[in-house]
């Protein structure tokens, strides 16, 4: 990184301290500091979903996702826009209406304490272990690039966001957010346009993207129906549906994003924005992936991206063999280059081609091959089992491609996009804590004083406790994974107390508790015992909270009849 | 029509809309 680079990060970063702090003259009650006096305009509430919602795991892993496997990722978010709607029509309204600071504390006033309190442990729970992750993974990829350690990037990236966010509140993260996001989509534009003139002169846009998706790198669509596949059309459409409904509508770090603003219609209105712009912006960045796939197809590339895996086995016991597997790399990707000019020059004679085609495909899966295997390589000779390439792919094309000064501003993009996600995540579990246990069971009759001083503490006590996490997840690659496995255990069950809290007014509490525990059981199931891939988990366990919460509340209205079981089942 | 019931109608032709233009994106340059 050259001087002007780092001139950049650095002015960036003390610009959105500076900004979130002068947030800090607005916040002298709680409803201010939490939810922002309910007066954001829609527009900023809707950046500001979506920038939490777009990590810098998003920035630097989906983009390798695009380099690797193509924009087929894309279909998870095919989606969103509709669950959108149906949280526009369903939650929303009964959120913003009944004037709580939680998702949580709507669970209490339809069913019981128990409800609230334990859906609120599992947010915390989940959330503060996955914002260690969050933190983490960016962490570990951005301490190659500035060439520090793991912790003294973790403190890089939550320091400034915590100070921020402890004396702002949700105002500084929401405006800090809107100028994020800014930083973000103008750093993915500006990372497009350097790749497409990055390319050889004598290849053009449209033969860069025949070349993208002669390997499949543009496909978008996979119609075959597989429980086990991931990314297809219909579980990003039906699965995936039950899991934004549940994030967007039941996790605190967005529905608190949306009880900021002023009205119903608003807080709608910052909804539909996602609904609007969260494909397009995803496409672009797997886009950016599918021109560094082509840009390092013409140009001569790394066989492995991290460089510091690739000295270290370069000068290690193991040189020899390492050394073999780079000639092949080498050789199969001029092979590629090869087979890639000449399905260019068919195409353009019009004769040839799908033998050309077939030919670049087959070249290809030989360089994929090479690549696969090198990252086992480096699995086995460093013993870090979780060891995944994918991550550098973005950053080393930054650092050793880009020209001085878009360095620092995609540098600054992918720091905005973690510091906008920490910053709403530790919104959210500082809420979360003081709403649904500190003042609910501990300081009910406290002043607003007091709860804005135990605020600003519990957003620092998640600040030191995810960044502990952050430098622990980088020591011990799989527990990221343990963790992602954890949070999807109830996401699909949460949706389900609260599509029976507002859809079935016979829904009791001991049937929604119960409920809840057998959907978590079935997830936990079916995680354990079948292929099933996990967004289908969601539909699993939300299903199982609503047959198993009716049917409980059923048995209960006719045990203790329904005088007793209504007393608190209201809608 | 209320303003939101069409805003949600705009949300779901804006979305088919993209969605066919990704359909086309990737039959064209495969």
């Amino acid at each position: 990184m050259r001087t002007l680079d780092w001139f950049i990060v650095v002015v960036y970063l003390v610009w959105m301290v500076w900004d979130g702090l002068r947030r800090t003259k607005n916040v002298d009650a709680l409803e201010g500091y939490f939810l922002g006096g309910r007066s954001l305009p829609w527009w900023a509430v809707g950046l500001s979903v979506m920038a939490t919602q777009l990590s810098a795991i998003t920035m630097v892993g989906t983009t390798g996702q695009g380099f690797n496997d193509g924009m087929r990722f894309l279909q998870f978010y095919y989606a969103l826009p509709i669950a959108m709607i149906v949280l526009s029509v369903t939650l929303v309204p009964f959120f913003h209406n009944s004037g709580v600071y939680t998702a949580y504390e709507y669970l209490e006033r339809r069913f019981d304490a128990k409800t609230r309190a334990f859906t609120s442990l599992l947010f915390l729970g989940s959330r503060s272990m996955s914002l260690g992750v969050v933190i983490s993974a960016p962490a570990v990829v951005i301490s190659v690039m500035f060439g520090l350690s793991v912790t003294q990037t973790v403190l890089v990236l939550a320091l400034p966001t915590a100070v921020y966010t402890m004396f702002g509140g949700v105002q500084a993260v929401a405006w800090t957010d809107v100028k994020q996001m800014v930083f973000i989509v103008g750093g993915l534009l500006a990372a497009v346009v350097v790749l497409i003139v990055g390319l050889p002169a004598d290849v053009s846009l449209s033969d860069a993207l025949h070349v993208a998706g002669s390997t499949g790198r543009l496909q978008t669509f996979d119609f075959s129906f597989d429980l086990t596949n991931q990314y297809t059309f219909w579980s990003g459409t039906i699965a995936a549906l039950f899991l934004f409904c549940s994030y967007f509508g039941t996790d605190q770090s967005q529905v608190q994003r949306y009880l900021t603003t002023k009205s119903v219609d608003e807080a709608r209105g910052s909804l539909l924005m996602s609904a609007y712009w969260k494909i397009p912006l995803q496409a672009l960045v797997l886009l950016i992936g599918v021109l560094m796939f082509v840009y390092y197809l013409f140009t001569p590339g790394p066989m492995l991206f991290d460089g510091r895996h690739d000295q270290a086995l370069r000068e290690g016991a193991r040189a020899t063999e390492y050394q073999a597997l780079q000639s092949r790399f080498t050789d199969a990707s001029d092979q590629r280059r090869a087979a890639a000019r000449a399905f260019s020059a068919a195409r353009a004679a019009g004769q040839g081609v799908d033998a050309a085609q077939a030919d670049l495909r087959a070249r290809d899966a030989e360089v994929r091959g090479v690549r696969a295997e090198a990252q086992r390589f480096v699995r086995a000779a460093t013993g870090d089992s979780s060891y995944n390439d994918t991550n550098y792919v973005f950053p080393t094309f930054i650092t050793t491609q880009m020209p001085v000064g878009v360095v620092g501003l995609l540098i600054a993009a992918i720091l905005a996009a973690a510091m906008s996600t920490i910053a709403g995540e530790l919104s959210a579990l500082s809420t979360a804590s003081v709403i649904d246990f500190y003042r609910r069971f501990l300081r009910p009759e406290a002043s607003d004083a007091h709860f804005l001083r135990v605020s600003r503490i519990a957003t620092g006590f998640w600040a030191l406790f995810s960044s502990v996490v952050a430098v622990w997840a980088a020591s011990l690659g799989s527990l990221i994974e343990v963790v992602n496995r954890f949070g999807s255990f109830f996401y699909g069950s949460i949706l389900g107390v609260f599509i029976l809290a507002i859809g079935a007014k016979r829904a009791t509490s001991n049937g929604a508790f119960i409920g809840l525990l057998a959907g978590m059981a079935s997830v936990w199931y079916a995680a354990s015992y079948t292929p099933v891939a996990f967004l289908w988990h969601n539909v699993i366990g939300a299903v199982a909270v609503v047959i198993v919460g009716l049917l409980v509340s059923e048995i209960e209205r006719q045990v203790r009849g329904p005088a007793a079981s209504d007393a608190r089942a209201r809608a | 029509m209320s303003t939101m019931t069409s805003s949600y109608v705009r949300v779901v032709v804006v979305w088919l809309l993209v969605l066919a233009a990704l359909f086309a994106f990737q039959r064209y340059f495969s």
